[in-house]
């Protein structure tokens, strides 16, 4: 969907839309970063993310410049966590500490509340961590929800940057696309009873692929080989399968996080509403959508499924506008000059884009300044 | 005989938890797939699992006891990861069915007496999964080497842990087509992981 209006009109909306992302997200990753760098990166990163801002709401295209932001925090990861462990380029700091990995959060729960519950009972308080782990979880979950999946994850952005990249699919799911969309929350359920039957985390050393090393593999030869070829299944689901297909399937498959965050982002008011009226079953939705979170057959009507993470990509997509942001299915009822910026579009993009940029600045400037430092 | 039904039943009121760890990855996603938002359907899948470890368990007593009476261990190694393989296989091949929704006469519940009695086979399963409370009570019983007395021991210890599975039914009524579908797909998921543990185990033995 487009932006309309005059043009100093939507420079304005989109000047005070960028400051308010940009004054929060500098505070917060100065905060964050000035342990160990420059302030001079914290404030680069919150210039790229209120540039985000900006162009989403001067140009109305949510996912395009989403995606954007979602890609370069990524791959900011990637360079400095991911290549600073392999090759020991950079200088250590303290963001080479292993981040606590959210995809784990999710099937490790039962194992997680147990050892809560022995730390509570034992009186060992200082393994208590609902007030700091929880806490972020739950405050993400109610400012964001499902969101966290197109605009905070930095797993995610790898697979959404690259189903971006062919211009028409080379490989079309069918019917399999549907039938097979509630693998994850599968897979959670499976990974929450075994986890906790073993004690181990079964997910993190069967299946994730962004561990990129076998050391926690099993010793024994054949569970090793076996365990190291689902590995690069995954991998091969994260980097291939959106190339062939246009759609994350890592994040749309095998995501453990990703049904935990369908079944508990319902505690967010934030929500893609379709208008019945304008639908006319076209299933262009449908294809665009690189979650399959929108089910529609020809000459029918498109339904959103609980998987959709409020991408947008629906909405530049549909040629009648029938999709928008809604809080709860309803739209916020403003009033006066603010009218335009107080939106359940742009609300939800304020509080998406911030907090994604401030959480990625626990890595962001620091994987620019290691950039710096490696063309010195 | 009483004092020795309480000694088992003390023993699985202690370990309880771990039992409900090990049955719940294998009953959980067979009544999500399976059981519908009638209670009293879903508990007739729980009595059936529950009277497999019944069987297990009677079964590990008798076994016990004519071990102890011989003086040796008279229990084969490849029992437990064969049982684990035929389950996955059965449990996999089930959730294939449902979720290709491919007709196949021995495979559809109203007509396969054996899928008809799937949950038995899984109750069966986890029954002779030896997991340490377990070792201990048959230990016990070898040490007792008296059939009666093993199997008062054993009904003791089958009592207690039920409880702690019993609270699986507890979500039951507001299973719904949405949550069959995921059923599925986790009992195969599961059928599959089962089927890697016994052949693993097959594997380790030969």
């Amino acid at each position: 969907m487009e932006a309309t209006g005059s043009v100093r009109g939507r420079i304005i909306a989109a000047g005070i839309f960028s400051l308010a992302v940009f004054l929060p997200v500098f505070f917060l990753s100065a905060q964050i970063a000035a342990r160990e760098i420059n302030r001079l990166y914290p404030l680069a990163w919150a210039l790229f993310a209120a540039a985000a801002g900006f162009a989403i709401v001067y140009t109305g295209r949510v996912s395009f410049y989403r995606r954007i932001f979602f890609a370069v925090s990524a791959l900011a990861f990637l360079v400095h966590f991911k290549l600073g462990l392999l090759n020991k380029i950079f200088e250590a700091s303290c963001f080479k500490d292993t981040p606590f990995c959210h995809i784990a959060l999710a099937p490790n729960f039962l194992i997680y509340l147990y050892q809560q519950y022995l730390a509570f009972m034992s009186g060992g308080w200082k393994l208590w961590g609902p007030l700091t782990l929880g806490a972020a979880w739950l405050f993400v979950t109610l400012a964001i929800g499902r969101g966290w999946c197109s605009w905070a994850c930095f797993y995610g952005g790898i697979d959404d940057a690259l189903s971006a990249l062919p211009r028409r699919p080379l490989l079309r799911m069918g019917r399999w696309a549907l039938k097979l969309r509630d693998l994850p929350a599968a897979l959670l359920v499976f990974l929450l009873l075994v986890s906790f039957a073993n004690m181990l985390p079964v997910y993190c050393l069967w299946l994730c692929p962004f561990k990129l090393t076998e050391v926690f593999m099993d010793a024994e030869p054949a569970v090793h080989r076996l365990q190291y070829a689902l590995m690069m299944l995954a991998l091969a689901a994260l980097v291939i399968g959106p190339l062939l297909t246009k759609k994350r399937i890592f994040c749309s498959y095998l995501c453990p996080f990703a049904a935990w965050q369908a079944f508990w982002g319902r505690l967010n008011p934030f929500r893609i509403t379709v208008d019945q009226d304008k639908c006319s079953g076209c299933l262009v939705c449908a294809s665009a959508c690189p979650m399959t979170a929108i089910k529609c057959e020809p000459g029918g009507k498109a339904e959103i499924l609980p998987y959709c993470n409020l991408c947008g990509e629906c909405l530049g997509a549909c040629p009648s506008g029938g999709f928008r942001y809604t809080l709860f299915g309803l739209d916020l009822a403003a009033a006066g000059p603010a009218a335009s910026l107080l939106t359940a579009r742009h609300v939800f993009v304020f509080s998406a884009l911030t907090l994604g940029a401030v959480f990625s600045s626990l890595w962001a400037p620091a994987a620019l300044r290691d950039l710096v430092m490696l063309l010195r | 005989m009483p004092a020795l039904f309480s000694e088992g039943f003390l023993l699985g009121l202690s370990t309880g938890f771990y039992c409900l760890a090990s049955c719940l990855p294998l009953l959980a996603p067979y009544i999500m797939a399976e059981g519908r938002s009638v209670w009293k359907f879903n508990f007739f899948i729980f009595l059936q699992f529950t009277g497999g470890r019944f069987a297990a368990y009677m079964l590990f007593a008798l076994l016990a006891s004519l071990a102890g009476q011989a003086g040796q261990y008279a229990l084969p190694a490849w029992l437990l990861p064969a049982g684990l393989l035929v389950c996955g296989l059965a449990m996999a091949l089930l959730a294939g069915f449902r979720v290709t929704g491919v007709s196949v006469c021995l495979l559809r519940r109203d007509v396969s007496p054996f899928f008809r009695r799937l949950p038995m086979l899984l109750g069966f399963v986890t029954g002779i999964n030896i997991c340490p409370p377990f070792a201990a009570g048959f230990l016990r019983l070898m040490e007792l080497a008296d059939i009666p007395n093993g199997f008062a021991y054993f009904g003791g210890f089958f009592a207690s842990t039920s409880l702690f599975i019993s609270p699986v039914l507890l979500g039951t009524p507001w299973l719904g087509h949405r949550a069959n579908d995921i059923g599925r797909l986790t009992l195969m998921v599961a059928g599959i992981w089962y089927m890697i543990l016994g052949l693993k185990g097959l594997l380790y033995l030969y």
